[in-house]
């Protein structure tokens, strides 16, 4: 088991690292928010007062060590306050995705036990207060934003000024107490609760500790590449694990500046905006960079594709030679300036990604060819893979291109493979089990090391490759394994497709499930006078139905015979991150997409 | 497959830089009434406009029988049988009641029909007859709104465009307009391509209706389903979805469907 102290500058916890750098960081702008349209600093003096504030309000309201505080919000300034501030009292920090419905919201308060709420606005109020009655454990919730409740009267809610106000005063009577508390925490602490998707069944509390949070800040900055300098924009929702660690643990530890993006649906503009140094983006986002560039192609001039294509094929050139590992030589070099001077450079501009000099993807496999795009535009994505249970575990390196692979261990970790093919892996910070689920976490954690439920590869040189999720493999009529979130991704590579989901367990041949891409499909109808109304009535036309049948039939090429998907379907309802179809990070759920559209895929296997 | 009277393909109109339609199509049938729904500055007016060629669209077709017309002249436009009223009423404030209703029938020579149809009209909207001699700028609003559409139907249109008939109209106005409006529509086998702001009204009198937001399309059916679609009924008929607070939310996310 692990039992190594991890510790930074000598601090074994969050709250004492906290405190430390923040008193050196001082006035430096530790965040920035848009009120009112004008982008707002917060220093790292703020994000000091008001983590103190909260943390004194919430003694002062009798909060133990270990007792939960759940957050429930997306994005913003009060959210990163609140998880500090709970912490530096001994609490326990539960985010809750804002997109939960109250079933699930209700579910997560209740196992947790959680004294303490915070919720964003009168619409995540909502949730609370129609199960307010079935939690009796809650003893207080505190909103962030009071617009539309004013005159609102509950004597469990307040605004989130009311515990500033408490605190303050609590702290100047109880000054030290703060000190005390984060001194006597330890590595082992409880830290935070992260309820884990789950496609299955209901979301189980994963149980992270003190060490847990300081193993993946200390992998920066030389294995997660962000540092003191670098700008970086917060739009994945902060109760995932992935965004917690980028834009909460590792800018506490070593100093970025976190921007918010206004919301889901702004994150192209805020990209623009700010302009980060490091981007940490999941594939999807990925994927929309690529068919935005794609898209803007097909309707420039004749002139400015010719460019495009030959700078293209210059930044092809480069980054095939940096992938089979040739040195440059100066006509490369020289070629790929210009390249990057005339045509890139101009692209990244309008993206957002002109200053984006490190970047990472995670949380989902991504296509390879996607990858060399991207460096031939001289952008380099690191590959990392970890989940929730073990933080993350690996990451390409820098200037070593393996595309498809995820990269090697770091230090303090350990992979192997299983005899089912299996990936066990385990860390010196992993998760110390599932919250109330003894044979869940037994299941999980066998000997020491965790079973993570990917099926991969380890080559000669040590490289970790993911093939898909276990549960996930398909074995067809025909007793053929297929993993389908090969081709899946291959399918998501076309600008046309959103996301794929791949039928074909126990059935005779594969069938798929296509969520399109608004935006591009959208634009394709415009440009070829393809009549339409709405969403649903866009997906209905022959002309949508033949494009996607198109871009089907162009990745069938690349696979064999039973492999070939032979039918597909559109979903034509537009999801958004409140159907439970998708995941926070909006990926389709395999296993709720083929019961919720059993009809449609039974329709494709009625001869 | 029949054609429609009117159809709307594609359309993207500009003001300037700003895209104000972004790809909107729909389809008017013989005899209907259809509705277009849509908070101010989602771009119904700017549809109407295209309609008629008062704006040219930068892509798109608007076909009248299935023959192109946009980016036509207004006026050769209202000679293929389109008759257009606007938004706020616009009658020629210094003409008559008459003169007003005569100007409608501008582009007509068949004299008798035109007397028997100022007949109708007058029929149609009994006060506009004792006020026939006025001059339109001192007329009522509910009597000015009369007026324009009595003039629009003095075209003998095959499709009349009506841009928000409710505007600035008392509630018992606007029942007593609608109901007038329905009557046109089915004695006079008059189609009618309905802009408005006030959705209860205008999806009851039509048959199938639409929704714009910022320029698209977000929803379209029978007016009956639209009515009651639960977006539609939180967003444009106000209804007090209470929850637990007892008040209503004032932070909503749309999903149109």
């Amino acid at each position: 088991m692990p039992d190594k102290t991890i510790a930074i500058d000598g601090c074994d916890t969050l709250p004492k690292l906290f405190l430390r750098k923040s008193a050196e960081r001082g006035d430096r702008i530790a965040m920035r928010e848009k009120d009112f349209g004008i982008w707002q600093s917060y220093s790292w003096d703020d994000y000091r007062e008001r983590a103190l504030e909260i943390a004194h309000g919430l003694l002062s309201l009798g909060l133990q060590r270990g007792d939960v505080v759940s957050i429930q919000s997306e994005d913003c300034r009060e959210w990163l306050w609140a998880d500090v501030g709970a912490m530096l009292a001994g609490g326990v920090v539960n985010g809750i995705y804002p997109t939960y419905q109250t079933r699930q919201v209700e579910h997560a308060l209740s196992d947790s036990s959680c004294r303490f709420l915070f919720v964003e606005d009168e619409e995540q109020l909502d949730k609370y207060l129609e199960i307010a009655t079935a939690l009796p454990n809650i003893e207080k919730v505190y909103v962030f934003d009071w617009r539309g409740l004013r005159g609102f009267e509950h004597d469990k809610v307040a605004p989130i000024e009311r515990l500033y106000e408490i605190g303050d005063r609590f702290g100047r009577d109880n000054s030290g107490l703060i000190g005390k508390i984060v001194a006597d925490g330890s590595g082992d602490d409880l830290a935070a609760l992260v309820y884990t998707s789950g496609t299955t069944g209901l979301p189980k509390g994963a149980m992270l500790s003190q060490r847990y949070i300081l193993f993946q800040m200390q992998l920066a900055p030389d294995y997660l590449r962000q540092s003191a300098d670098d700008e970086l924009l917060t739009y994945l929702p902060l109760c995932h694990i992935a965004e917690r660690i980028f834009s909460g643990w590792l800018p506490l530890a070593h100093g970025a500046t976190i921007n918010f993006a206004e919301s889901p649906e702004t994150v192209m503009q805020n990209l623009q905006e700010v302009s980060p140094t490091y981007i940490f983006a999941v594939p999807r986002v990925w994927e929309k960079f690529y068919s935005r560039v794609t898209t803007a192609m097909s309707e420039a001039t004749w002139l400015g594709r010719k460019a495009y294509e030959l700078a293209l094929a210059i930044g092809r050139r480069r980054a095939g030679k940096l992938e089979r590992q040739v040195s440059l030589t100066v006509i490369d070099r020289l070629l790929f300036a210009i390249a990057d001077r005339a045509v890139f450079r101009n692209i990244k501009r309008v993206l957002g990604l002109d200053r984006a000099e490190k970047a990472a993807t995670a949380a989902a496999p991504i296509s390879p060819d996607l990858l060399r795009w991207f460096l031939a535009m001289g952008i380099e994505i690191d590959e990392l893979w970890g989940q929730t249970e073990i933080g993350i575990v690996t990451s390409t390196q820098q200037e070593v291109f393996r595309f498809g692979k995820v990269g090697l261990p770091f230090p303090g970790t350990d992979v192997r493979i299983d005899d089912n093919g299996e990936i066990v892996a385990r860390s010196d910070g992993q998760f110390d089990g599932y919250l109330n689920l003894r044979d869940k976490t037994a299941e999980t954690i066998v000997g020491g090391w965790i079973r993570t439920g990917d099926v991969g590869e380890i080559d000669e040189e040590g490289y970790l490759s993911i093939t898909d999720r276990l549960k996930d493999i398909i074995i067809t009529a025909g007793g053929k394994n297929i993993t389908p979130s090969v081709m899946e991704n291959e399918l998501k590579f076309s600008p046309y497709i959103s996301d794929a989901v791949i039928i074909g367990d126990r059935r005779k041949y594969l069938s798929c499930l296509i969520m399109i891409d608004q935006e591009n499909v959208e634009h394709f109808a415009q440009t070829h006078s393809v009549p339409f109304t709405d969403y649903r009535s866009l997906c209905a036309r022959p002309e949508i139905v033949e494009l996607i049948n198109k871009e089907v039939t162009r990745v069938n090429q690349g696979f064999s015979g039973v492999e070939q998907v032979k039918k597909f379907r559109l979903i034509d309802v537009l999801l958004t991150a409140e159907d439970e179809e998708l995941t926070p990070t909006m990926k389709l759920k395999r296993s709720f997409v083929s019961e919720k559209y059993g009809e449609l895929i039974e329709a494709m296997y009625a001869s | 497959m029949t054609v429609p009277l009117l159809e709307m393909r594609n359309i993207e109109t500009y003001y300037g830089p700003i895209m104000a339609i972004r790809g909107v199509s729909l389809a008017v049938d013989e005899g209907e009434i259809v509705a277009v729904l849509g908070a101010n500055g989602a771009g119904k007016t700017t549809l109407l406009k295209t309609a008629t060629g008062a704006l040219d669209s930068n892509k798109g077709q608007v076909l009248l029988d299935g023959r192109e017309i946009q980016c036509r002249d207004p006026d050769w436009v209202a000679r293929q049988g389109i008759a257009h009223v606007p938004e706020g009423r616009e009658v020629f404030p210094f003409l008559t009641v008459a003169e007003n209703l005569a100007m409608g029938a501008y582009n007509r020579r068949d004299k008798a029909a035109v007397k028997s149809d100022l007949e109708t009209v007058y029929d149609y909207f009994p006060a506009l007859r004792n006020l026939r001699e006025k001059m339109a700028a001192y007329l009522s609003g509910g009597q000015q709104q009369m007026l324009a559409i009595g003039r629009g139907f003095m075209a003998r249109p095959r499709l009349l465009l009506l841009d928000e008939p409710s505007l600035g109209l008392s509630p018992v106005l606007v029942q007593e307009i609608f109901a007038i409006v329905t009557r046109l529509n089915k004695e006079q086998g008059l189609t009618i391509l309905l802009v408005e702001q006030n959705a209860r009204v205008a999806l009851t009198v039509s048959q199938r209706g639409y929704v714009m937001e910022v320029g698209g399309m977000v929803m379209d059916g029978p007016s009956d389903k639209l009515l009651d679609s639960e977006d539609i009924k939180e967003f444009y008929l106000g209804k007090k979805d209470e929850g637990v607070r007892g008040r209503r939310r004032w932070k909503k996310r749309k999903t149109w469907r």
